[in-house]
């Protein structure tokens, strides 16, 4: 993702950006773990919305028609992704033509929504070998501030669940398709929410950012997309780019990741719920309904920061720092959180008696990541050299994609919950690519 | 002369003025309009944006366009892109990259290069513009002296904004940079082209610039102004 740039980034940029995050601060006053407002706005049609993430906008539609299906699998509909880079969204797209960076994005997609299983098939399925319901997403990037990856999957998801397919009735011979008048559409079965959370890598993990801006994701060195759903299950992992990350490093991200999914995942739910009731209840809705707001409210941020002590005190005081790299400040914190989590436990362990520790480690998930991590945090430099990660072998399986092009890339899919599954999917796709 | 500017509606492209107020049947016309020959007492709107009529007779259209068109003589500020023997490619935001001599700099000689990296920002004026040639660029002026024109420090920071800001920054008269001045020391380039890069002594003050920049982009300059005036 990082060399499709074609406009340079200068020198200072660099330089600034990279001091800023030095002293915790992020060149737009967001801590690094924060993202960017996101709205989801939904169209006049079921299936359209459009999302926007700060100033990066993704407009989604989902269409259907009856096709056959495919061979291998009779009862099953199809469901295809196709996401297209403008130039209207930057200058240094191309028109037309599939660019490294936009096959990137359609197969992490295509991997997020569609291997995860995260839509329920074989109920566009209308008779078998003959009839089923094709599924297409098309997105479109209609401004590029960063972070596309995640603004897409964000409205792929949004326009699926927000869709609805005509009905269809059959005498065994004959179909009949109703239309919207004649009967209610019905909506896909979705049966989790899978996005994606992308973190940018600067200076050899030592910095690591959610929802990199343009700029940021210009002078970043790898990024690292995690797609999860609700349930806190990996959809999809993806590594691009060089840097030397810990397997600690990588779930502590996870764990922080999750917070973000779930955030996102309620505010899709609560929106299609908005919108779907509004278009049953026969209101007009759409996009030429969305209130129109003035900027009073952005010249009160001008004299905000005219003003300018008042607000450098008060976003210094919310930047939370998130240095990984120094490793005692972390040790602190998370021996406060485990501290925090566990007093209850310790007491009940204890009066039990003899596996006190083995408990404590199953009770607090994510936090033990941390506590012995001198030797581990030491070691890191040393084993500097590969670029390529393992999270514990025995909860991965690592796939290697037959179809892309890049060389560096990795691509490692955790599956905590069910192994079989996946192991059993491997062969499926190599055949398929 | 600027005080009866007075802003008249927005036009888009295609559409007619015909209430011309001009004293003498004269008109001066500026960018985003054009005269329709046809009617003779009527001009045609070519570009988006607010119609803006100076007394007696003077009509032009301001819009928040970003993109630069090269103009002989303006002071921009580019990043070079490219290396090719004497010649520097520099991206000033339009539609092709400039050419930058590297002759072109104080006291440079065949043997004595100046010292110019890929990344590198400069601030430089255009010697040429033409519309079928790649515009080019000099960092020093007709007595070849640099001047403020020359490479620029990389301990500062580069951002892009519109060129109607562009343009209200560089009027001496605006309230915006003095009453930056007053609560911090900075050293600021603003270039026609609408890249403004800017250097302080603290960061967070740099990001300050960044901020009150951002914030100004889509204010009239009578707000602004407005705004400056309360911080006193």
């Amino acid at each position: 993702m990082s060399n499709f740039r074609k406009t340079i980034i200068s020198n200072a940029e660099k330089q600034f950006l990279i001091k800023n995050l030095r002293e915790s601060t992020r060149l737009d006053g967001r801590a690094f773990n924060t993202i960017r407002d996101l709205k989801i706005e939904f169209g006049k049609d079921w299936g359209c919305c459009n999302v926007s993430l700060g100033k990066t906008k993704v407009l989604a539609q989902v269409t259907c028609d009856l096709q056959e299906p495919k061979s291998n699998r009779p009862s099953e509909g199809t469901l295809n992704i196709n996401l297209e880079l403008n130039p209207m969204a930057d200058p240094s797209f191309e028109a037309g033509r599939q660019s490294d960076l936009s096959a990137q994005l359609n197969r992490l997609l295509e991997k997020c929504l569609k291997d995860s299983k995260a839509i329920d098939l074989e109920s566009l399925c209308i008779q078998m070998k003959k009839r089923v319901w094709s599924l297409r997403i098309d997105l479109n990037v209609l401004n590029h501030d960063g972070n596309i990856l995640d603004c897409a999957s964000i409205a792929a998801l949004a326009a699926l669940s927000h869709f609805r397919r005509p009905d269809v009735t059959s005498d065994g011979v004959e179909f009949k398709i109703h239309s919207i008048e004649e009967r209610d559409p019905i909506p896909i079965v979705v049966y989790h929410y899978p996005v994606y959370i992308t973190y940018a890598i600067f200076s050899g993990g030592d910095f690591l950012v959610v929802d990199p801006t343009l700029l940021e994701e210009g002078v970043a060195e790898a990024f690292l997309s995690i797609g999860l759903n609700s349930y806190d299950e990996l959809c999809g992992l993806h590594l691009g780019g060089k840097a030397q990350l810990s397997t600690n490093v990588i779930l502590e991200i996870t764990n922080k990741a999750t917070k973000h999914a779930c955030g996102i995942i309620n505010l899709i739910k609560k929106g299609v719920e908005l919108d779907t009731k509004k278009k049953l209840s026969a209101k007009e809705t759409g996009f030429h309904k969305g209130n129109l707001k003035e900027t009073n409210d952005s010249l009160s941020k001008l004299s905000i920061s005219l003003d300018h002590w008042t607000t450098t005190k008060t976003s210094k005081k919310k930047k939370k720092s998130l240095k990984l790299n120094t490793v005692e400040e972390i040790n602190n914190d998370c021996r406060m959180e485990c501290d925090d989590i566990n007093q209850p436990n310790h007491e009940v362990i204890r009066d039990l008696g003899v596996q006190t520790t083995e408990l404590v480690h199953k009770g607090t998930k994510g936090e033990w990541i941390i506590i012995d991590s001198d030797s581990e945090e030491g070691a890191n430099p040393n084993s500097s050299q590969n670029d390529i990660i393992f999270v514990e072998t025995s909860k991965v399986e690592t796939i290697k994609v037959q179809g892309s092009d890049s060389e560096e890339e990795n691509v490692i899919i955790v599956c905590e919950s069910n192994q079989e599954k996946n192991v059993s999917k491997s062969p499926k796709k190599k055949k398929a690519t | 002369m600027t005080n009866s500017i007075t802003v008249v509606d927005y036009f888009l492209p295609g559409e007619e003025i015909t209430d011309i107020k001009s004293k003498e049947r004269q008109t001066i016309i500026g960018p985003g309009l054009q005269r329709d020959k046809n009617k003779p007492n009527s001009l045609v709107v070519t570009q988006a944006g607010r119609l803006h009529f100076r007394a007696p007779n003077t009509y032009w259209i301001e819009n928040r366009k970003t993109r630069y068109v090269p103009k002989r003589g303006d002071l921009v500020v580019g990043i070079i892109t490219k290396k090719s023997g004497d010649v520097l490619k520099v991206d000033i935001g339009s539609a092709e990259l400039a050419n930058l001599s590297t002759l072109a700099f104080e006291g440079a000689t065949k043997k004595m290069k100046p010292e110019v990296e890929i990344g590198d920002i400069v601030y430089a004026k255009l010697l040429n513009a033409y519309k079928d040639m790649e515009p080019e660029l000099v960092c020093v002026d007709q007595y070849y002296k640099a001047g403020p024109l020359g490479v620029l420090t990389n301990d500062g920071f580069l951002i892009n904004v519109n060129l109607k800001l562009v343009y209200f920054l560089l009027n001496v008269s605006n309230p915006l940079l003095g009453t930056l001045t007053k609560k911090f020391p900075y050293e600021i380039v603003i270039g026609l082209n609408g890249k403004v890069w800017m250097k302080a002594n603290k960061a967070k003050d740099i990001l300050t610039m960044c901020r009150v920049f951002e914030a100004s982009e889509n204010h009239s300059e009578k707000s602004i102004s407005d705004t400056c005036r309360g911080q006193k």
